[in-house]
């Protein structure tokens, strides 16, 4: 046989051999990943376009049933966009699954899916205090899904009949501009009581409870602290005087704040480290008597319509992988609720925090009139003067 | 003078753009108008409306609406007039700078005037606490009125430039040869011819002032407006019925203007005779007139560019006024994936309804004021309505009504066009709601100029045997095509800065620029802010520098004077 020729039989070999690998190779790849044995409790993985969590049954860790995933994932993201970016990107690429999203403050998240809950447009709702979600399940437009991984997080950060899960927590603060502080002669703000203090008249600023998250954590916590609505609608009151504005969103005043139209913002903690880090002369305080806090929901919609990819993105987002992703990429500085993720120094010490006894579940149920209430008796009474 | 229209049946042309303009503004605007309406009529929406005057709160929030609506409305006309005025009638250096500065407002995304206002004028303004030691507080009505009027002067500055071009000097000249001052001949020819643009807009500043949202939700602190109020209720409460109330409160009084302006503007409408205006203007000579024109007009240029220089400036520095040194991050961060799909998808929706509204204004200034007889009144506020409903209830009107098939008695007759689910991802609703906020300028400034030229220029084309559709291709548009270019350019402009209604119509496929940026807002990312109106601005100077172009080529051949003469 001439070399060449021998080449080319060698080549066709080569060829056909390839091809018949090819046909049966996806065959022993798909086996059912299902009960086989896996490295780190939430971890999620896909593999030959199967996507599977790691559980814990019976103290051992294995791979729960995989999900064949296909279509695109749509995404109601309400953190900041840069987070909401940075999940997305990372799900798509480990899955393969076109993963889109738009940002909505929870306010707007809530209405939006009410709008559409006929047909709905999104999958999953990421992000928000858990209020808010529990805002929405009451509105019918949640679905109950209870992911392998709940059970590593502690019980407060879960809702008992799964209708949202928590990725994150934030503790709300007071995020004070040092050069107006030092202007008007005040130290940064260490208790509720200091904010009614006549030197920050119009100079302090807050979201409003009806479009934020923040806000209504702030005015829940007021319920909290002083023991009933009335006590905390006066108070809001009293603060009102020394309130510039109320804005649209809970990270809204750091902006303002930032450039010292203000000196004090009711925010959470994190919001103002980022805008800490980004240049702004700007320092995070809490109030002794206790403050308020969210957890970071994540929820099924109701009559997704892709279920299966909405799973896998939950079970996704409450890895620790994903959640590094926050403070790694994102600029994104809430405590992490999977005890496997990383802590990073810029996030809130809660060992140095004084936390109210704060429960979404009341809060949440008590929403809509609290806010009317805030609504008719504090801001728009002001407008009123 | 009313001119008596045409007594014989309508041709078939107007019939078919009658029953087409009917149906387009039916589905763009009555269906989902008709669905807030009904949600009104559910205890929490009739409550704010029967309570409007008792309830001290509402009467408030009503009261502060008509405020700062009447007082932007009359800033904005005023100031629209005088630099009209100005760069039509007194000569001096660097006119053509001038108009293009008075013309860039119109450009202004949202947030762009409210956060460069701020940042110039708040407390810790770079002039006010820089310069001066001040601390203003710019947080409610002040605030509001001054970007408001800064940001739609520019809408009158248009209307009343056209029509102080397209005064006849004839009329000028023969009052002065008649021996009147030419004070006299301001006040008593000048003015009047131009009452049906005064009008015009005040309507038009009117109602956008006070169906403003994205500055009152930044710069008005406590003092709360119906559009503002809708909004809460609508996110805040989840309650659609009672921001259907607060719309319908906020229907009626851009309703009564409407009413009102149409009224006085019929009562004193004078026709010029020409269509074109032939001869040289007269120009101001005396000093102090002269004097006070252009210091108007030079405090009011440099605030403009002050405040633009701000936004760009404040694209390339970290954070402008506190960290000033020289960064690209901003740019970085948007173009490293974050804003790249909004930048072609808003373009190229944008891009697709510009026509769309353009054509479809002036073909209802056309009907309005050519050719429907009987309900003229009603066709022209139906082609207002755009503008005359909030962004905010656009929006839900829209998202409650077309997440869903349209369906009469079971047979589909409008598919679902808004949300993630529906055909290309939503952006036909998107669309349908540049159209129908955009249009209203166009129809505005046609109407304003059709009022002003002679029907007969018209009727002599019907009468040499032209059909109604060549009458208005072939003379109608071509003398109109002034007021097309800027309804054309102000819809694309318009169109590319819309946020209200689009923030509940937005959709993971579709993704706006707007939207964009008020989520850089709310983060007090200031920087990114200023970096995305700046890539806003760019895009809209280039596409509406190449509408521009385009338009004139088609304009070239009419732009002979036409003779006529009765």
């Amino acid at each position: 046989m001439k070399r060449s020729k021998l080449i080319t039989f060698g080549a066709l070999s080569a060829l056909v051999f390839s091809m018949l690998a090819a046909v049966v190779a996806p065959a022993d790849a798909a086996r059912d990943l299902k009960g086989s044995v896996c490295a780190q409790e939430g971890q999620v993985r896909t593999i030959s376009g199967v996507t599977y969590t790691c559980e814990r049954v019976n103290g051992n860790l294995q791979y729960a049933a995989g999900r064949k995933l296909s279509g695109t994932l749509n995404v109601l993201c309400t953190p900041q966009e840069l987070w909401c970016v940075e999940m997305t990107k990372a799900f798509q690429a480990k899955t393969g699954i076109t993963t889109k999203f738009i940002r909505l403050s929870s306010g707007e998240a809530v209405t939006r899916l009410v709008a559409s809950k006929n047909n709905p447009e999104f999958d999953v709702w990421t992000g928000g205090p858990n209020d808010s979600h529990i805002s929405g399940r009451i509105q019918g437009v949640l679905d109950p899904y209870k992911s392998p991984t709940r059970n590593m997080l502690k019980a407060q950060f879960k809702d008992a009949d799964g209708f949202w899960t928590g990725i994150y927590m934030g503790a709300l603060g007071f995020c004070s501009n040092t050069n107006e502080l030092k202007r008007l002669g005040l130290k940064a703000p260490t208790s509720w009581n200091d904010l009614l203090n006549a030197k920050y008249k119009g100079n302090i600023m807050m979201a409003h409870p009806g479009t934020s998250g923040t806000a209504y954590t702030a005015l829940w916590s007021q319920v909290l602290r002083l023991g009933s609505e009335d006590a905390a609608i006066d108070y809001m009151k009293d603060l009102n005087k020394n309130i510039l504005s109320y804005t649209r969103s809970g990270a809204g005043p750091t902006g303002p704040l930032g450039r010292g139209e203000v000196a004090t913002g009711l925010v959470f903690s994190h919001d103002c480290t980022a805008a800490i880090l980004r240049g702004n002369p700007l320092v995070v305080s809490f109030p002794k008597e206790g403050t308020g806090f969210e957890i970071g929901g994540i929820a099924l919609v109701k009559g997704a319509r892709n279920a299966d990819a909405a799973k896998a993105y939950i079970d996704f987002s409450l890895s620790a992988e994903a959640q590094n992703i926050g403070p790694a990429k994102a600029e994104s500085f809430q405590i992490l609720t999977n005890p496997n993720a990383k802590y990073d120094r810029r996030m809130v010490n809660l060992k140095k925090v004084t936390l109210l006894n704060y429960e979404a579940e009341a809060a949440g149920v008590a929403a809509v009139k609290l806010k009317a209430r805030f609504d008719k008796e504090v801001a728009l009474t002001s407008s009123a003067k | 003078m009313a001119l008596k229209r045409s007594g014989t049946k309508y041709d078939i042309f107007t019939k078919i753009a009658l029953v087409l303009v009917v149906a387009i503004v039916f589905f763009l605007i009555i269906l989902p108008l008709l669905n807030i309406l009904i949600y009104s009529t559910q205890p929490t929406g009739s409550a704010i409306i029967t309570n409007a005057f008792s309830d001290v709160v509402i009467r408030q929030i009503l009261w502060n609406t008509m405020k700062l609506g009447l007082t932007v409305a009359f800033l904005g006309t005023l100031l629209g007039f005088i630099m009209a005025y100005t760069q039509a009638r007194v000569e001096f250096r660097g006119k053509k700078v001038l108009h293009i500065v008075n013309l860039v407002p119109i450009i202004s995304p949202p947030f762009a005037f409210a956060t460069a206002v701020i940042v110039l004028f708040g407390r810790s303004g770079i002039i006010t606490r820089g310069i001066f030691d001040w601390r203003p507080t710019l947080y409610g009505y002040t605030g509001l009125v001054l970007v408001l009027t800064l940001s739609f002067f520019p809408i009158a500055y248009m209307n009343l430039l056209g029509m102080l071009r397209s005064l006849d000097p004839a009329l000028d000249e023969a009052g002065s040869s008649l021996g009147a001052s030419k004070w006299r001949i301001f006040r008593t020819v000048t003015l009047p011819l131009l009452i049906p643009g005064f009008a015009g807009s005040f309507l038009l500043l009117f109602i956008e002032s006070i169906a403003d949202l994205a500055n009152p939700l930044i710069i008005g602190g406590n003092y709360t407006v119906l559009a503002s109020r809708a909004y809460m209720a609508i996110n805040g409460d989840y309650d659609i019925p009672m921001a259907a109330g607060y719309s319908f409160l906020l229907l009626l009084p851009a309703l009564l203007v409407f009413l009102v302006q149409r009224y006085w503007a019929q009562r004193k409408s004078v026709v010029s005779v020409t269509g074109k205006p032939s001869g040289r203007p007269t120009v101001v000579t005396s000093r102090l007139a002269r004097f006070f024109l252009l210091s108007v007009t030079f405090l009011l240029t440099s605030l403009i560019v002050l405040v633009y220089a701000t936004v760009v400036l404040g694209a390339f520095v970290k954070i402008i006024g506190v960290e000033n040194s020289f960064t690209l991050e901003h740019f970085r961060y948007l173009l490293g994936g974050f804003a790249n799909a909004a930048v072609r998808a808003t373009t190229f929706l944008a891009l697709m309804a510009t026509p769309l509204a353009g054509i479809f204004g002036m073909l209802i200034a056309w009907l309005v004021i050519r050719k429907v007889r009987r309900g003229s009144e009603a066709l022209d506020f139906l082609g207002m309505l755009g503008i005359a409903v909030p962004g905010t209830v656009i929006g839900i009107g829209y998202a409650i009504t077309y997440n869903d098939p349209v369906k009469i008695g079971g047979v589909t007759v409008f598919p679902q066009v808004a949300g993630g689910a529906a055909i290309f991802g939503g952006a036909i609703a998107i669309v349908m709601v540049y159209i129908i906020r955009s249009s209203p300028a166009g129809q505005r400034s046609g109407i304003s100029l059709l009022q002003q030229i002679d029907p007969s220029i018209e009727e002599a084309s019907a009468s040499l045997g032209a059909s109604g559709g060549r009458t208005f291709r072939l003379v109608t548009l071509p003398l109109i095509s002034g007021a097309l270019l800027s309804g054309l350019m102000y819809a694309f402009a318009h169109s590319m800065t819309t946020l209200s209604p689009i923030i509940f119509l937005v959709t993971p496929d579709i993704s706006i620029l707007t939207q964009k940026i008020l989520a850089e807002a709310d983060q007090g990312r200031y920087g990114n802010v200023f970096a995305l109106c700046c890539m806003l601005i760019v895009l809209i100077m280039v596409i509406g520098g190449l509408i521009n172009l385009l338009v004139r080529r088609f304009q070239v051949s009419t732009d002979r004077p036409l003779v006529t003469g009765r």
